[in-house]
């Protein structure tokens, strides 16, 4: 075979992808920095670089309505300092720290259902339906959750036609949990069936033949392996309701306001964009934090043993 | 008899917590569909009989069918761009070894945990700035570099089952390396790519705070919708939400259908690991 037919059948090849040519993906780089390039690019420009200035806006004034380069401490030091901010940012945490609580304790336990005792049918079955809200219209969602609850709404509705008053259901921190598990538990419970589903079942039998009953099969053989996955559940629940705006919003009218509340006023009244910065970026220190401390709580045990090794 | 009454309980317990959770779960969405049908001005018990008034209202309101078709075009772009890329950076992560691979990978992955307020009103500041805000494509690209994430994500499990001995069999047969990515890797994609299409055009259908951030003028079906919520009650509502509430199910299920994601019958099927 001569070198030119080679060539000739390369490039029969080759006619249909004119572009980036033969020669050009011949070379062993050319071909990553193609594919590269357009996603860091992407992510670059509509992601980070976003980010970045947003940092870079809590050092800048508002001079007459307008934005203005500057080095300044003072949006700093107004907001952290401001009781509004402190008070918000205190009731986020509380709150995103209840859902957090809440959405362990009711989505383990569906979980291990799901994952133990259904049939590989039904937990299928289970997993999509637990995947669509997932991505699907959360606002809408709370919406109805509004219609639901609210003064005239259905549950109030029935609870009139058996003679109890209207109850206030709408407005208070039990309506603002309904609509922040609305968000958490599907992932939650997501995130726990796929890990009870990996456990290792070889596991679970050796310590039943071995005459450990249900509770301490769970309590000695399921809680430490899914130790990670639990505290992947617990960040990701506290991320979502700590940085959500529309259960804050519908269910209790933004009062207290939460800090995304408090970022959407700050931009709304006014120019205010560098406070509105400064609290965006605090929150996601406080996101930043919360993960780090996930990850801790994650390799805990497993540190440990290495260590005791 | 005493333990197999109480492992009964149990049981009994157990199911019932998890129907009562899908109970809980289901309402939002039922609640949507079946009062976008009644006939009253309120959403409220008793039901006002069936009627088609609140569907025929939006699809003679002149902005709700300019927000749909504007969430249309939005959702179409981010759905192929999205799997493009998400395609690149996964098929990156799978072939090739270099330098800052951790956070180019992390680049992608992370946008969608950043709550959509803070996200939104940095890519407000910054786009306004190099004058993109209030365009149709900018709201699409913002989606797109959420979406990636997802799409990655998706490819990048699929390739976990592809061979890694595949394309270099494929090298030695003469092909160059864009040419096994094309009628090898590509092929063997197929499912992922089109439940990452699906599921990229949902994360664009659903979002809202970031579209009405940037969006301007341009608004898309969420964030008429989220306009229309802080106004009066308006039983055009749930019309448009039982619309996007099926359309944005059936492109889940349409990803899913794809994915064949399964509890327990994947080697590593914690997604967090």
């Amino acid at each position: 075979m001569t070198a030119a037919s080679v060539t000739t059948r390369a490039s029969a090849r080759w006619r249909w992808f004119r572009m980036p040519g033969p020669r050009l993906a011949g070379s062993p780089k050319v071909l990553p920095a193609v594919l590269g390039l357009p996603v860091l690019l992407w992510q670059a420009v509509f992601f980070a670089a976003p980010l970045v200035f947003l940092v870079i806006v809590t050092f800048w004034q508002v001079k007459a309505f307008r934005l203005e380069p500057a080095f300044v401490l003072d949006n700093w030091t107004r907001i952290l300092f401001s009781t509004t901010f402190q008070r918000a940012l205190v009731h986020t945490i509380a709150v995103a720290g209840t859902t957090t609580v809440l959405a362990l304790l009711i989505a383990f336990p569906a979980a291990y259902t799901i994952a133990f005792r259904l049939n590989a049918r039904a937990r299928d079955l289970a997993v999509a339906f637990l995947i669509v809200p997932v991505f699907s219209s959360y606002m809408l969602r709370i919406y109805a959750w509004q219609i639901v609850l609210s003064p005239e709404g259905i549950i109030n509705a029935l609870a009139g036609a058996v003679g109890i008053g209207p109850l206030p259901l709408l407005g208070g921190a039990v309506s603002l949990q309904v609509g922040l598990l609305t968000l958490t538990l599907p992932i939650a419970m997501l995130i726990l069936v796929f890990a009870m589903a990996g456990i290792d079942r070889t596991l679970i039998e050796a310590a039943e033949n071995l005459g450990c009953r249900r509770a301490r099969v769970i309590a000695h053989v399921i809680l430490p392996s899914l130790r990670p996955a639990i505290a992947l559940t617990a960040t990701t629940s506290f991320l979502l309701a700590f940085g959500d705006y529309i259960s804050p919003l519908f269910m209790t009218g933004s009062k207290p306001p939460t800090l995304s509340i408090l970022i959407v006023d700050t931009v709304k009244s006014g120019s205010q964009w560098p406070r509105a910065s400064v609290i965006g970026v605090s929150m996601l220190v406080m996101l930043a934090l919360v993960l780090g401390l996930g990850q801790w709580l994650a390799r805990g045990r497993a540190a440990r043993k290495e260590a005791a090794r | 008899m005493n333990r197999t009454l109480a492992t009964r309980l149990s049981r009994l317990a157990q199911y019932g917590l998890l129907g009562a959770l899908f109970v809980f779960l289901a309402t939002p969405m039922l609640v949507i569909v079946v009062f976008s049908f009644d006939a009253n001005r309120f959403p409220t018990i008793p039901w006002g009989g069936f009627s088609l008034e609140w569907h025929r209202a939006i699809l003679a309101d002149p902005m709700i069918r300019d927000a749909f078709l504007n969430s249309v075009l939005v959702g179409l772009g981010t759905a192929v761009l999205a799997t493009a890329l998400g395609f690149a950076a996964a098929y990156l992560d799978f072939r090739y070894r270099f330098r800052l691979k951790l956070p180019f990978i992390l680049l992608v992955a992370v946008p969608p945990a950043v709550p959509a307020t803070i996200l939104g009103m940095a890519m407000l500041a910054f786009l306004s700035r190099i004058g993109l805000f209030g365009r149709l494509e900018t709201v699409m690209a913002c989606h797109v570099a959420i979406a990636t994430s997802f799409a990655m994500a998706i490819i990048r499990l699929r390739l976990n089952d592809l061979s890694r001995d595949l394309e270099p069999a494929a090298w030695n047969l003469g092909a160059s390396p864009l040419s096994a990515l094309i009628h090898v890797v590509l092929p063997f994609c197929r499912p992922a790519l089109i439940a990452s299409f699906f599921l990229s055009a949902a994360v664009s259908f659903d979002e809202f705070l970031i579209a009405w951030f940037v969006g301007g003028v341009h608004e898309t079906l969420p964030v008429r919708i989220l306009n229309l919520l802080q106004g009066q009650v308006n039983p055009k509502i749930n019309a448009i939400g039982a619309v996007v509430l099926v359309i944005s199910v059936a492109l889940v299920l349409l990803a899913q259908r794809f994915t064949g994601v399964r509890a327990g019958r994947r080697p590593n099927p914690d997604p967090g690991e």
